[in-house]
């Protein structure tokens, strides 16, 4: 449960000024049909966009660098706060930290920022193209992984509160400018607003499976519906570079025995190949299959985390315009 | 947060010694910086420095900790340029990792080992500890095939375990020479000519990916159970630490759950071989 304040939005524009002085801020800003994170400065602070759903890219990207040299001791970050992160994304952060936080195993470039960055989640207030995360089961705000939240509602900003660390941000606020406390329980019109998108989202993805259930319908599917739907496949790796829950990488040598940790993707040819030449996925069915039993299969069977949250991104970013919901609800409907 | 391991790193390791053991394989033998103690069929990522990783079972027995060795046949990149390295090279090592031979699983049985090619590495370090807990099995059967005589590795091995009372050695190879007075055919044909008391006997298969395929269907055939059959699978293992996903079978990382597994484990996942 968070605590809720209120503040106004000129009030807010300058706290957030002032904390870029000595944080890094990362928020979305539009640009032209696309929203991103940036790097903001005192500049920038009126240019963010609020309630937007989903940045292009993934939070991942600021937790995984797609290239990183994890040999060198690891870096001591400025601190870092992320503003702006939407419901989907802090909810895919339950696989990358099964994997990468992995007490046997814990990968310390990912630890270290995991617990340095602070997190400000937000309520998405529309949907955007091919979000359907209300198929999952998950709604369109955030109920875990975020330190704060943020919302504007009525010219009016929303900070909400979960975590030790979260809270020594406010009292930094408190510093800068005074907040309304609200109480605990989510106010009524951001309430409001949640209820009203998840019907949105609801609406907009009827036809499509409950994907709760789709591990069957994937184990269970003809080949012959692989081979049709990779024909528009070209290997690209986009819908795993954008995924939030794909976790797959190569280790690259440099001399003087380091090592790059570079994102990889299943797509890609010579994947699974080994050093005799054998290569289970060699074909791109295979590969194409593989990314779908990983999803709805794989992941599940080992993790209690979700391994898609429903963010759309791999639909928008796929060149050869496959789109997961329909070959999921096509094999839905086969079956 | 508590200080970690850097689980990227590797520590250090001099190349001590060369030895041939056929026109594709040799073994490394290495001195480790420290200590390294790894249980039979764990394995390593061993690192070219600058060249690249790939992920070896050591071929020496766990039972020695100040040296390892590791049997290499050249394969591509990497392999190729291991052939040449000369003794004093310093290497990089990451592991042990994975799941060996559950050891405790073969007490008081027969275990008939299936191998072929270069996957006689990890059987000899499997062998070593065999040798070391003989009074406790009820006996051993060795069947190797190569491609031809000369192609067979650890020529001394062989006469080494038929000295011994409760082990039994049988070499096939592909291509025989005037010389050659042992089996013809491939690895799978020796198993016409074992006896084995299958409700007392576990199966181990470890070689190139056809063998492992047919020499299994052969266990199966012989009647020995998927639970009783032990394979040793050779995947992309890059991270070693159940992360990267590039040694993905089915729901398993073969690194993690791996490398050894029963057939029954195995068999409903896709494209295992
Ligand atoms: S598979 Fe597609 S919809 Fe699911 S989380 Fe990944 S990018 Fe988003
Ligand atoms: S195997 Fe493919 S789908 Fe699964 S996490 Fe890796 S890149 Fe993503």
């Amino acid at each position: 449960m968070g605590k809720y304040y209120q503040l106004g939005k000129d009030a807010w524009d300058d706290a957030l000024s002032g904390l870029t002085c000595d944080h890094r801020v990362y928020a979305p800003l539009v640009h032209g049909e696309s929203q991103d994170y940036e790097l903001i400065d005192k500049d920038l602070v009126r240019k963010i966009v609020y309630n937007v759903p989903k940045p292009s890219t993934p939070l991942k990207i600021f937790l995984l660098p797609v290239k990183e040299n994890v040999s060198a001791g690891v870096p001591k970050n400025v601190p870092v706060i992320i503003l702006g992160v939407p419901g989907c994304d802090l909810f895919a952060l339950d696989l990358l930290d099964a994997f990468y936080l992995d007490e046997e195993y814990p990968d310390l470039y990912y630890a270290q920022r995991r617990q340095e960055f602070l997190l400000i989640g937000t309520d998405c207030h529309f949907s955007d193209a091919h979000c359907h995360c209300t198929s999952y089961g998950l709604n369109p705000y955030p109920s875990k992984n975020q330190d704060m939240g943020v919302s504007l509602i009525n010219d009016k900003v929303w900070l909400s509160v979960y975590t030790e660390k979260g809270g020594d941000l406010l009292k930094k606020i408190q510093d800068i400018t005074p907040l309304r406390f609200f109480g605990e329980d989510v106010p009524a019109e951001m309430e409001d607003i949640r209820q009203k998108v998840r019907k949105e989202i609801e609406a907009n993805n009827r036809r499509l499976p409950n994907y709760q259930e789709t591990t069957h319908v994937v184990m269970n599917a003809a080949y012959e519906k692989w081979e049709r739907h990779v024909e528009r496949c070209v290997s690209c790796g986009a819908c795993a570079a954008i995924c939030p829950t794909c976790t797959c990488f190569l280790l690259i040598d440099r001399q003087g025995f380091e090592k790059i940790r570079q994102l990889d993707a299943c797509q890609y040819p010579g994947f699974e190949r080994v050093a005799g030449g054998e290569d289970p996925l060699k074909k791109m069915d295979k590969r194409f299959r593989n990314r779908y039993f990983c999803k709805y299969l794989y992941r599940p069977e080992k993790y209690e985390a979700i391994a898609c949250t429903g963010c759309g991104r791999c639909i928008t970013a796929c060149i050869g315009d496959i789109n997961k919901n329909e070959l999921l609800t096509e094999l839905t409907n086969d079956g | 947060m508590t200080e970690r391991a850097n689980i990227y790193a590797p520590f250090r390791v001099t190349l001590e010694k060369v030895i041939d053991e056929s026109p594709l394989i040799k073994t490394f033998v290495f001195v480790p910086e420290k200590e390294f103690r790894f249980k039979t069929g764990e394995f390593i990522e061993l690192t070219l420095d600058g060249v690249g990783e790939a992920p070896f079972t050591p071929s020496s027995s766990p039972l020695v900790t100040d040296r390892f060795d590791v049997t290499i046949m050249k394969a591509g990149y990497m392999t190729e340029k291991m052939h040449r390295l000369k003794p004093g090279v310093v290497l990089g090592v990451r592991g042990p990792y994975g799941r060996g031979y559950p050891l405790d699983q073969f007490i008081d049985k027969e275990i008939l080992i299936l191998s072929g090619g270069c996957g006689l590495a990890p059987i000899r370090s499997l062998l070593y500890m065999l040798i070391d807990m003989e009074d406790q099995l009820r006996k051993v059967v060795l069947c190797y095939g190569s491609k031809t005589p000369e192609d067979c590795v650890y020529k001394n091995l062989f006469s080494e375990l038929d000295r011994l009372d409760k082990f039994e050695t049988m070499r096939t190879v592909d291509y025989a020479d005037t010389h050659w007075g042992e089996h013809v055919g491939v690895a799978t044909v020796l198993l016409d000519h074992v006896k084995v008391d299958l409700p007392n006997a576990v199966a181990v298969v470890c070689g190139p990916p056809v063998m492992m395929k047919y020499g299994t269907m052969k266990l199966l055939e012989i009647g020995f159970p998927d639970h009783d059959i032990y394979l040793s699978m050779e995947k992309n293992m890059s991270c070693g630490l159940g992360k990267c996903g590039h040694c993905m079978m089915g729901r398993y990382f073969v690194c993690r759950d791996g490398p050894v597994f029963t057939y029954d484990e195995i068999k409903d996942q896709p494209d295992i071989w």
